[in-house]
């Protein structure tokens, strides 16, 4: 509460040095066994090794492009899908009432529940996988789109309506960008929900990707890869939501200033 | 509402048509039971769980499995969560400290440290517990810092020059208006633990209804796996549920 110009900033790296310094400390004072906790080294050279050498035959590279591809295919499928309908369940309240309940079920239920029905009838390849990504982040979306149509500002649409514009421009000038905000927030949540199941998926079952990577890993007890893997998850999940806020930022520029 | 009755009529309709495909599906001989069970069978299967129970554990002992993991990591995240995000948005600098690590745990999928927690507590309850522990935590801590954040400055200053002291507006006006938020962050919370929950029984689990839906895959028994992704869907709204229950009951003042 009490405002002042300190540089705060100093304080988070003060805190990030802070926490690897103690990392630092534990291993070399070897108050942990090495193969529960690596030393920073260690870690960094599980880095070079499997950006250079790859892991049981798949570089770095292939495992992060396999965990994107699956999580952008299903998270786009889901968006080229939901918004759309979302968009015409917001305009047509029968529609609604006949996939509402749908994805009202659809959405407490935890993604890789269905995983194993999946797994079931579409085999363990990566149709299953961008199906379930497909589900796991469609009623997000659909639900976003519905709910930006419905709180579109009625008088609007009347006035632009009582000025004399055709229904497809009302939608197209006055009902879209209203309800692109609401949109947009449902697109990131999906995501972000997408990259969590994606790496779920791939420790269920997989051959690649960072996921299976960690899960792999963990198995050989190579405590190095494992917070490698999680280290670069991370920070893949920050880059995501980052990159996906920017979009909304410079696709939405008029949010808030309603 | 004249309009009531016909959207009641669409989503019966819609229901309709998809229970008449299903039957159809199943009886009419188009899809093996082992892809679909029909109807008699998820039935059986569901009287078979229920009085046999499954793989030597009775269909509540997995449910009291699950929901003991739910209840310990849940509760104990959210508590420290909350302490944590109340003290960030009060103290920039406790803001500063731990900004960096709730950032980086907030997108970071939280299966991909369980792996970690089971090679550091081995593969029982230790290493779940602490994994939904760390799941509801960031999303706990977000939730109340924006709600302290978000309080009106007016209410504030308007306390202070009553005379009120720095601990009497964190008790009676900071705290009231963050809590709707807090609560909101716990529904969000619950929701991210029970859906770790499932993915980590799936993934290393011996009992609850996660683990028994793979077990059930594994042997083909679709009619089980059926009723078990069922029970996991009604029992995330009855968890929902029961927090919009809790929030109605504490938070009364909530949206005015």
């Amino acid at each position: 509460m009490i405002e002042s110009r300190r540089p705060y900033w100093l304080l988070s790296v003060v805190s990030v040095v802070g926490f690897f310094a103690i990392w630092h400390v534990i291993t070399v004072a070897q108050l942990a066994p090495a193969n529960l906790l690596p030393s920073m080294t260690q870690v960094w050279d599980a880095f070079v090794d499997v950006l250079h050498n790859g892991y049981r035959e798949t570089t770095l590279w292939q495992n992060a492009a396999a965990t994107l591809g699956r999580c952008l295919a299903g998270f786009g499928l889901a968006a080229v899908t939901g918004v759309p309908l979302g968009l015409w369940m917001g305009r047509s309240p029968a529609l609604a009432a006949s996939i509402d309940w749908i994805i009202q079920f659809m959405r407490p239920l935890p993604p890789l529940s269905y995983m194993v029905l999946l797994i079931l009838w579409l085999g363990t390849g990566d149709t299953s996988k961008v199906a379930l990504l497909f589900l796991a982040a469609f009623p997000t979306i659909a639900m976003a789109a519905t709910a930006g149509v419905r709180g579109v500002n009625q008088q609007r649409i009347h006035a632009a309506l009582a000025c004399g514009a055709s229904p497809q421009q009302v939608f197209r000038h006055v009902v879209l960008p209203s309800c692109l905000p609401t949109v947009m927030t449902g697109l990131r949540i999906s995501l972000a929900v997408t990259f969590t199941t994606v790496v779920a998926a791939e420790l269920m079952t997989a051959s690649d990707g960072l996921g299976w990577m960690v899960f792999s890993a963990s198995h050989f007890l190579r405590t190095d890869i494992v917070m490698l893997g999680i280290l670069i998850l991370g920070l893949l999940g920050m880059a995501l939501s980052r990159a996906l806020l920017s979009l909304d930022l410079w696709l939405v520029h008029w949010r808030g200033r309603e | 509402m004249p309009r009531r009755l016909p959207l009641r009529a669409c989503t019966a309709l819609s229901a309709a048509v998809l229970i008449a495909a299903w039957l159809v599906l199943t009886w009419g001989g188009y899809v093996r039971d082992l892809f679909l069970p029909p109807p008699g069978e998820l039935w059986d299967g569901f009287m078979d769980l229920l009085t046999d129970g499954y793989r030597n554990r009775t269909l509540l002992e997995h449910l009291e499995a699950s929901l003991w993991r739910i209840f310990a990591g849940f509760v104990t995240g959210a508590v420290a969560g909350t302490l944590l995000g109340l003290a960030m948005g009060y103290w920039r600098a406790v803001e500063a400290i731990f900004t960096p690590y709730i950032e980086f745990l907030r997108p970071l999928p939280q299966l991909a440290y369980l792996l970690l927690l089971i090679i550091w507590f081995g593969i029982g309850e230790t290493s779940k517990i602490i994994l939904l522990f760390l799941a509801a935590l960031p999303v706990s801590a977000v939730a109340a810092r924006d709600g302290v954040r978000n309080v009106p400055l007016q209410r504030i200053h308007a306390a202070r020059s009553l005379g009120a002291s720095e601990w009497q507006i964190f008790r009676h006006v900071i705290l009231p208006s963050a809590l709707p938020e807090i609560f909101t962050g716990a529904r969000i919370a619950v929701g991210v633990v029970y859906g770790t929950l499932i993915a980590a029984e799936i993934i290393a689990g011996s009992s609850g209804l996660g683990w028994m839906i793979l077990d059930a895959g594994r042997f083909l028994r679709s009619d089980y796996v059926f009723v078990g992704i069922i029970l996991i869907g009604l029992m995330g709204l009855a968890l929902n549920w029961a927090l919009v229950a809790l929030e109605t009951r504490v938070v009364h003042w909530a949206g005015r």
